[in-house]
């Protein structure tokens, strides 16, 4: 099995004294921790604006982005990096799931989520705003369906 | 101003045939400036005792719609440490409920928000420990 390790940490002095919060956890399959997730893709694009894109597709279909990220398994533990890279701190990218907005990344954001990946429908979307936006992303994921040419 | 940091490491020596070693660090702002955010709802530490969504009592907000202004930062954990004893965070704005995210064991979460949804999290297990924090600026 591969190990990942994913750590975040937030620091900051707005509070009356310093605030520092970590949290790292081993990237597990569903269901067990003793079997790593051992599969990756990983994409650096720029995004336009004016259309919805399909960045990650849950279904067996190709994504409009023409990435072969598709087929993730249903219900696994697939885990999403994804980091906004514009410089303008204008520009953004709206992030839906099954076209249900869960975020928005500005210029040097960044997210990590766990995907859930239920159903068919349950695609990671993405729009960008301001100007082409360039990104970032990542998928652990433990397996898909190949897509027969 | 406050300077509040967001740093996320990703690592593996056997994942790939070479080593894995993604880090990266953002500033928390207010929406389009390089002002840094001023408020947060501080760490907080909960147990869900919900077992089904929709069931009130026992589940935990983790956010209110349009607590904060645009664009709320949520960070948050699922503390338990047994396999499949899942946390499941869910709109509870938009009809239908549609769950946003699901946490298994030891799992966590950062997501810049759009800020207008109410989250809820309710569990598979009676109780499932959370710990949860949201940093943005208040309006």
């Amino acid at each position: 099995m591969a190990t990942t390790t994913a750590a975040v940490t937030l620091t900051s002095d707005l509070l009356s004294d310093n605030m520092s919060v970590s949290a790292s956890t081993t990237c597990m399959k569903a269901g067990t921790t003793a079997d790593g997730l051992d599969m990756m893709e990983y994409g650096y694009i720029d995004i336009v604006t004016g259309d919805q894109f399909d960045l990650l597709g849950s279904d067996d279909s190709t994504g409009s982005l023409g990435n072969p990220v598709s087929g993730v398994m249903a219900n696994k533990a697939n885990k999403v990096y994804i980091k906004n890279h514009s410089t303008d701190e204008t520009y953004y990218v709206s992030i839906m799931l099954d076209a249900q907005a869960i975020g928005k990344l500005y210029g040097g954001d960044w997210m990590f989520i766990p995907w859930s990946a239920t159903d068919d429908d349950k695609d990671i979307e993405i729009t960008a705003s301001g100007g082409t936006n360039k990104i970032c992303y990542a998928l652990f994921h433990q397996g898909k369906t190949l897509v027969a040419s | 101003m406050a300077t509040t940091t967001a740093t996320l490491a990703l690592s593996s020596v056997d994942l790939l045939s070479d080593e894995l070693a993604l880090s990266t660090t953002c500033t928390l702002t207010k929406t389009t400036t390089a002002t840094g955010v001023e408020d947060t709802t501080g760490l907080n530490r909960k147990k869900i005792t919900s077992t089904a969504k929709g069931t009130a009592s026992g589940q935990v907000t983790l956010y209110t719609a349009d607590d904060f202004a645009a664009i709320p930062y949520l960070y948050i954990k699922n503390l338990a440490t047994t396999a499949g004893h899942r946390i499941y965070v869910y709109d509870d704005t938009t009809t239908g409920d549609p769950i946003q995210f699901q946490l298994d064991a030891g799992d966590w979460g950062f997501i810049p928000m759009h800020g207008d949804k109410t989250y809820s999290a309710y569990a598979s297990n009676n109780p499932t420990s959370i710990e949860f924090m949201v940093i943005g600026q208040d309006q």
